[in-house]
């Protein structure tokens, strides 16, 4: 099992390298001086001449390249254009917003999901199968941002202000600067609304999914086997067909990881959360590269690691995986 | 041809199996007859003209497609030209959809959103099968090194969110209005999607080659691209179709999703999720400017999705 998870733990080492090289290749890409792209449309000629020393840019790209994964490896992201602010402080500040959406969403939509994917299944050609699979392909279709907008006209319209449209209260404890607002409550009421919208279409995919499994599970032997025993219904789902029905359910999840991803970037736009997304977005709008280059980099090296902890509960699910 | 019989015994080749025997001798004509009996791509298309969401998922497509192709005869107004008399204008005979805070006319941009929506979407899906199922195809036929190169690659590209990789390509390409700026958000997205189809085809092939009629063909001399094209190719079909047409409601939804983040095809160029984004800071007096163009991706999607999904359960043989 320990080895399992440490050689895992290590097939991430290149995936990141993968990604490093591929965020040098976007800044080299980008049209321009990359030290002018370093320092903004402000800046002096020795400035510039600093930073091409710094940065070894008259040097060749490899080497470019080795230069600026070691200061990456050593904390040093660059600093903003704009602030003068080190992006890697910056980023760090801004990953816990979106990572306490995505893993909220991810739960909405595996309480939505689940039962609707056993419903699904166990009534299957009912009108509950019907409801439950044509609300599904509804979700699937529907893109996060309208399902944000729909939830807005609701909550936050609609029903007098229920839900707040925008903004954002910390949990207590995780203020990233002196003043700020904090509390259980408050936040919440403003991550309710984006985990929802976020959530809602990976619900119907994933309900889509478990429904076929569970389908498939169910006219297993051993499910037979449990039922002929005399178990009662509710431990036969649950514990024998809901497990391994999930078993293709999470290797999805895992690839709609990199969805989460994505839709945080616009559910957080669409709510003025202060994400990651937001601070991507703002840096391609100021072309603020440094920052652009730190928004790509934590975000990609996120999704590694997500994708690892995915892996990792497939593990618990099916103890098969690691002994292969 | 009248002769669509079974083709004529022939003698068994060099002392041969069974299966060696009944190769054709005469593989035209082979060909030309198997094409007129119930091929399990007919049989498809029967089953697929039996189910319903299928066909209303057909249907809205088709009417999309027409919308697009004649938005110019269907439009009332111009798409892009203001008129400062008539911003925020409710919907009324003039303006069916209202007007939006450059008074254009909402029905008219719509219309013409849907071309964009459609030239990328199937464009973009285009252009990755284009790449992506030759690339699955030499990766899963030749194996080896130029597999193991071929699937580096796309493990870099699918290494990225896909979002976070559209985002970047398109701080690349610099976002512009017009043709050139539709065609960098197609190349953007067509990019992001060519694993998809590299590796669902490499994964088909890998099975097909080790087929008796594949080896037959190696045997006879076949070469390697006319094998590839006619005889593995063909076996892989099914799963290709589904996932294209699937996969150009997800394109149409990266699309969006990049206009709605202002990264897509700029303004003036009408698009739905442009659209979308602009007028939602109007949202509480003017609900309908944002849902019209929510509703016009939400249909069209739900559009290939319906379609696709009904395509899946007519091609997959296991359902038979």
């Amino acid at each position: 099992m320990r080895t399992y998870l440490l050689t895992r733990l290590f097939q991430i080492v290149p995936t990141v390298l993968m990604i490093t090289l591929v965020v040098f290749v976007m800044m080299q890409s980008i049209p321009g001086d990359p030290a002018v792209a370093l320092l903004g449309d402000a800046y002096t000629e020795e400035d510039a001449e600093r930073v091409r020393q710094e940065y070894g840019l008259n040097k060749p790209v490899l080497v470019q390249y080795v230069i600026w994964l070691g200061k990456l490896v050593q904390g040093d992201w660059g600093n903003s254009v704009l602030s003068g602010r080190p992006v890697l402080k910056d980023v760090l500040v801004r990953l816990p917003v979106t990572l306490e959406l995505i893993v909220l969403s991810m739960g909405v939509a595996l309480l939505i999901a689940i039962p609707a994917g056993i419903i699904g299944a166990l009534r299957q050609n009912t009108w509950g199968d019907y409801t439950a699979t044509s609300i599904a392909m509804i979700g699937v279709s529907i893109p996060e941002f309208f399902i944000g907008v729909l939830l807005l006209l609701i909550f936050s319209f609609g029903l007098g202000g229920l839900l707040p449209s925008s903004g954002w209260v910390y949990l207590p404890g995780t203020c990233p600067t002196i003043v700020c607002a904090t509390g259980m409550v408050g936040n919440m009421q403003h991550v309710l609304m984006p985990a929802l919208a976020l959530g809602i279409g990976r619900a119907a995919l994933l309900t889509r999914l478990l429904r076929a499994s569970m389908l498939e599970v169910i006219r297993t032997e051993y499910v037979t086997t449990a039922r002929a025993k005399g178990l009662a219904e509710r431990p036969v789902v649950l514990k024998h067909a809901l497990k391994n029905a999930l078993i293709p359910t999470v290797t999805v999840m895992g690839l709609q990881v990199g969805f989460l991803i994505g839709g945080a970037i616009v559910v957080e736009t669409l709510f003025a959360m202060p994400g990651l997304g937001t601070f991507g977005i703002d840096a391609i709008v100021a072309r603020d590269y440094p920052q652009v280059q730190g928004f790509a980099l934590i975000t990609a090296i996120s999704f590694v690691v997500i994708n690892l902890l995915v892996d990792f509960t497939y593990t618990f699910l099916d103890p098969r995986i690691r002994y292969a | 041809m009248t002769d669509t019989g079974r083709p004529h015994p022939m003698p068994a080749i060099s002392g041969g199996s069974l299966r060696e025997a009944e190769l054709p001798a005469a593989p035209p004509v082979a060909w030309s007859t198997a094409a007129r009996s119930e091929s399990p791509f007919f049989q498809g298309v029967r089953r697929l003209r039996r189910s319903a969401t299928a066909l209303v998922g057909a249907a809205i497509v088709l009417a999309l497609v027409l919308v697009a192709i004649f938005a110019d005869v269907l439009a009332p107004l111009s798409p892009i030209a203001s008129d400062h008399a008539n911003t925020f204008a409710s919907p009324s005979w003039d303006y069916p959809l209202g007007t939006d805070q450059l008074g254009r006319d909402m029905l008219s941009r719509l219309i013409h959103g849907a071309r964009i929506s459609l030239l990328v979407g199937v464009s973009s899906v285009l252009l990755a099968l284009f790449v992506g199922v030759p690339l699955g195809l030499i990766a899963g036929y030749y194996g080896g090194r130029v597999d193991g190169l071929v699937m580096r690659v796309m493990d870099l590209i699918l290494a990225f969110p896909i979002y976070l990789l559209a985002i970047i390509l398109m701080v690349i390409f610099t976002p512009t209005a017009g043709l050139i700026g539709t065609m960098k958000v197609t190349g953007a997205i067509a990019i992001v999607r060519i694993p998809i189809y590299a590796r669902l085809v490499r994964g088909s092939v890998l099975s097909i080659k080790e087929k008796e009629y594949v080896e037959a063909c190696r045997a006879l001399g076949v070469r390697d691209p006319w094998i590839l094209l006619r005889h593995v190719l063909p076996n892989c079909l099914a799963p290709i179709i589904v996932t294209t047409t699937l996969g150009v409601a997800t394109a149409i939804i990266v699309e969006a999703t990049l206009s709605f983040l202002g990264l897509g095809t700029q303004p003036p160029t009408p698009s739905w999720g442009w659209d979308l984004k602009a007028n939602v800071a109007f949202i509480q007096a003017n609900m309908w400017l944002s849902l019209f163009p929510g509703l016009a991706i939400f249909i069209t999607v739900l559009g290939f999705n319906l379609f696709g999904d009904g395509l899946r359960d007519a091609l997959d043989p296991r359902l038979k």
